[in-house]
């Protein structure tokens, strides 16, 4: 039950970097693979998790000596139900396009594992202020993640960046398709391992 | 398996229900059925033989589509079988089966009575519907390959074909569990005092109470069962279509019956991918991957694979 | 014991709190969403017109929304139109009921102001005001009708119908002899880079110009896009000088009665589309006459 003895700087590399949620922890993948289709898209659910991630994570640091040891997980489920609902709702009303783009991934923010385990191992041991940097870490570092599988699959298989054309044709259309996210994560993924040992053994050697 | 049995037998029950609710019921009593036929055909059989002159005149019927009581569809031709009792009213133009058709005849004549004037619906059938529902969830649309839902979940517990089959069986129980439930908070609470806003907290709360529910039933019902896939039941509330399916049909606004099939099918894909997926992990384990791409990486490639052959399925249309 | 009271009265506030939380985004958001949608309809509906930044509407340019009902009293049936009449400066809403055949029935005022008729409770609280149970009504469908002046500039038809994935939601403008003046796709949630490619101007633009006897035979044809039709429907990407006035009449003509190009790789969105846009204007057609034909024998003071 220690309290974490990283800095706030230190905290948000981690997040973004050797902790990142989708390449390296491997957590709730299914936006990843199922929206990331063009840049705007992944920017937005970023967002979104960003959001409910900070908010949830300085929710439970506040009351992390008022919730009960044994509705720990109902009490968490709660809050990010809750800052989830507020996120959809708002997102609904002022970005109307985007929000259908994005389908049922809004609301399924509830079921991301990443948030839960966050909020698990990290919010309810540790301070406000390091919660919210941890949180933002988390968040960006899903944020970064969703971007680049965003960028590599809208500019492959749609030739454009944010809707703007850049190349003028299709390269490889099979990208934009949903069925491809599982192997532009599945490359991503061998490319940060590659890149791991590259730095281990840069480190050792 | 023995304590397996009652649920078949509920399974059967309901089957032999929908089946007899669906059949093609008409309100005459001398109608037998009505159905679609071709694209551009309906057809009535009738319980005895009709008159010719009262069958082959074109005024005594008039269909159209239930939404549009104005607009009354014209009729091209029409055909008496020779035994009399099938009539074959063949139409201008193609006719729009997702739409039920009301078709109004005059008085029936048979062997010079009259058995009065008829209001019928002309529809698909429902078995079909509710059936193309299931198969929906399963295949066509199934949740892990197309949809990309529950991959967490999907992707730990894939790797052998004993905890693969664990898992999936677990699933569809607590989903279907979990989705009666939801539907029927849905039609009575949510949407009549108008909060949709709840419907997240809602449902995911109904999803770790079914967790929970299944978790004592089974622990007093089978514990032999529950030493096997007690374990899967936490990994369940982590799972994005636990939440995803309740969400959907409050959204699509079925009735229970077709929540149900929906959950089925959802439960039942869910397995099948969990399945094929542990058996191409199992070899890959004996493969020789490159240390890069060992564990999560070849695991989404190969999932990549699946999902391109499963875009196959996509577009069919049972019914 | 204690434990169990604490944890429960923890869970209770808990979700209270949540609640009201909840509550209180709604009712702040559900303005704002409501707003948001009518201004993306009417800015679709607007550009639609030919009317946009570079062109901006001209100030008396009004658009009349009419809404359809089937009303049911007992057996029979009834269609309901809810039009927009002037009563001397001010405009108000009629409910004119019309038999099955066409035939006029009889004409009731309604107590709503256009502002409010837009929303479907308050038009359903104005109709149950005036139809009495045992009678009852379904909503069917509205038109929007152009005016610019006094003179009809066009039909605007929301539709929605079944697609290759879930519903297609569009918006058709017709002029006042039917034919299309022109096709949005408001909402689709087709496949990107293949059914979503029916939110591209070279497949919705197939639509403009045709005439009505064209569209009720529409089909479509599993062939690649004539290099010059595309060129000329994907009018964004035009260049100054790229075609003279004559090119583009001699292409219009030329085109003006084929049928639909399919999208490759997506031929049940394009069929889905032609034929939802079919029944839409074949139907539309067959009831705008006879509306129009009751309210010139009954000389209702419409506003359109």
């Amino acid at each position: 039950m220690a309290a974490t003895t990283k800095t706030n700087t230190q905290l948000l590399i981690d997040g973004i970097l050797t902790e990142n949620p989708i390449f390296r922890l491997a957590l709730s993948m299914c936006p990843a693979v199922g929206i990331s289709t063009t840049v705007m898209n992944g920017l937005l659910l970023g967002i979104a998790v960003l959001f409910v991630q900070v908010a949830s994570s300085c929710t439970i640091s506040i009351i992390k000596n008022h919730i009960h040891p044994r509705i720990r997980i109902p009490t968490y489920t709660l809050t990010i139900a809750m800052w989830v609902t507020v996120i959809d709702l708002v997102l609904g009303a002022y970005f109307p396009v985007a929000y259908k783009a994005m389908g049922i991934f809004v609301k399924l923010i509830v079921a991301f594992a990443i948030i839960t385990m966050r909020l698990e191992v990290f919010a309810c041991k540790n301070a406000v202020s390091k919660s919210f940097w941890d949180g933002v870490g988390m968040g960006l570092g899903f944020l970064f993640a969703m971007v680049t599988l965003g960028f590599v699959r809208e500019l492959l298989g749609m030739g454009t960046l944010l809707g703007h054309d850049i190349l003028g044709f299709r390269p490889l259309l099979y990208f934009a398709l949903p069925a491809a996210g599982f192997i532009v994560v599945g490359l991503m993924m061998g490319f940060f391992n590659y890149a791991d040992i590259v730095y281990n053994r840069m480190k050792k050697g | 398996m023995k304590n397996i049995r009652p649920f078949h037998v509920l399974v059967g029950v309901l089957l032999v229900v929908v089946l007899l609710l669906t059949g093609c019921k008409t309100r005459h009593r001398f109608v037998k059925k009505t159905a679609f036929k071709d694209t551009d055909k309906i057809e009535i059989v009738f319980a005895g033989p009709v008159d010719e002159t009262w069958a082959k005149d074109v005024g005594g019927y008039s269909v159209y589509e239930k939404p549009d009581p104005d607009i009354l569809l014209k009729i091209s031709n029409v055909a008496l079988s020779p035994d009399k009792t099938t009539v074959t009213l063949t139409f201008e133009e193609p006719l729009n089966r997702d739409q039920p058709h009301i078709l109004t005849t005059t008085e029936i004549m048979s062997e010079g009575k009259s058995l009065g004037a008829a209001v019928l619906t002309v529809k698909k059938l429902y078995f079909g519907y509710v059936l193309s529902i299931l198969i929906g969830a399963m295949l066509i649309n199934n949740f892990v390959f197309t949809k990309y839902l529950g991959l967490c979940v999907f992707f730990g517990t894939s790797q052998k074909k004993t905890t693969a089959v664990g898992m999936g069986v677990t699933f569809t129980l607590v989903i279907v569990f979990a989705c009666m439930l939801s539907w029927f908070l849905y039609q009575y609470v949510l949407k009549p005092f108008n909060l949709f806003f709840l419907e997240i907290i809602v449902f995911i709360g109904l999803v770790s109470l079914s967790v929970q529910a299944v978790d004592t039933i089974l622990r007093k019902i089978n514990p032999a069962l529950f030493k096997a896939f007690g374990v899967y039941l936490v990994l369940v509330i982590a799972n994005c279509v636990i939440l995803a399916v309740p969400l959907i049909l409050a959204d699509n606004e079925y009735n229970a019956l077709e929540s149900f099939m929906l959950a089925l099918g959802a439960g039942l894909g869910f397995l099948i991918a969990l399945f094929l997926m542990s058996c191409v992990r199992e070899k890959l384990e004996l493969a020789n991957v490159p240390p890069t791409f060992k564990g999560m990486p070849i695991a989404f490639v190969v999932a990549g694979l699946f999902a391109l052959a499963f875009l196959g399925f996509s577009g069919m249309s049972i019914y | 014991m204690k434990n169990i009271v604490h944890i429960t009265v923890a869970l209770v506030i808990s979700c209270l709190v949540a609640g009201v939380v909840m509550g209180l985004t709604f009712t702040v958001t559900a303005k704002a969403k409501k707003h948001n949608e009518h201004q993306n309809v009417k800015d679709t509906m607007i550009a639609l017109l030919g009317y946009g930044k570079a062109n901006p509407a001209p100030s008396d340019l009004q658009l009349h929304p009419v809404y359809r009902y089937i009303i049911a009293d007992g057996q029979t049936q009834y269609l309901g139109y809810m039009v927009p009449v002037r009563k001397g400066a001010e405009e108000a809403y009629d409910l004119v009921v019309l038999s099955l055949q066409g035939k006029f029935v009889e004409e009731q005022g309604l107590a709503i102001s256009p502002e409010a008729a837009i929303e479907p409770p308050d038009r359903e609280k104005a109709l149950r005001a005036v139809l009495k149970p045992p009678k009852t009504f379904v909503y069917a469908d509205q038109m929007v009708v152009a005016k610019l002046g006094d003179k009809r500039l066009a039909y605007l038809l929301p539709g929605e119908f079944p697609g290759f994935k879930t519903f297609i939601s569009v918006m058709l403008a017709l002029d006042p002899s039917f034919r299309i003046l022109g096709l949005e796709i408001m909402e689709s949630e087709e496949d990107p880079g293949l059914g979503g490619e029916i939110k591209q101007e070279y497949f919705k633009h197939q639509f403009t110009d045709k005439k009505l006897e064209k569209v009720r035979k529409l089909k479509v044809v599993k062939e690649p896009l004539p290099d010059e039709y595309k060129k000329y429907l994907e009018t964004r990407k035009w260049k100054k000088g790229m075609f003279s006035k004559e090119q583009i009449e001699n292409i219009r003509q030329k085109y003006e009665d084929s049928d639909i190009y399919a999208i490759t790789g997506a031929t049940i969105s394009s069929r889905s589309v032609t034929n939802g846009v079919k029944g839409v204007v074949k139907k539309f057609a067959y009831r705008a006459n006879r509306l129009d034909k009751v309210i010139a024998s009954q000389h209702i003071p419409v506003a359109f």
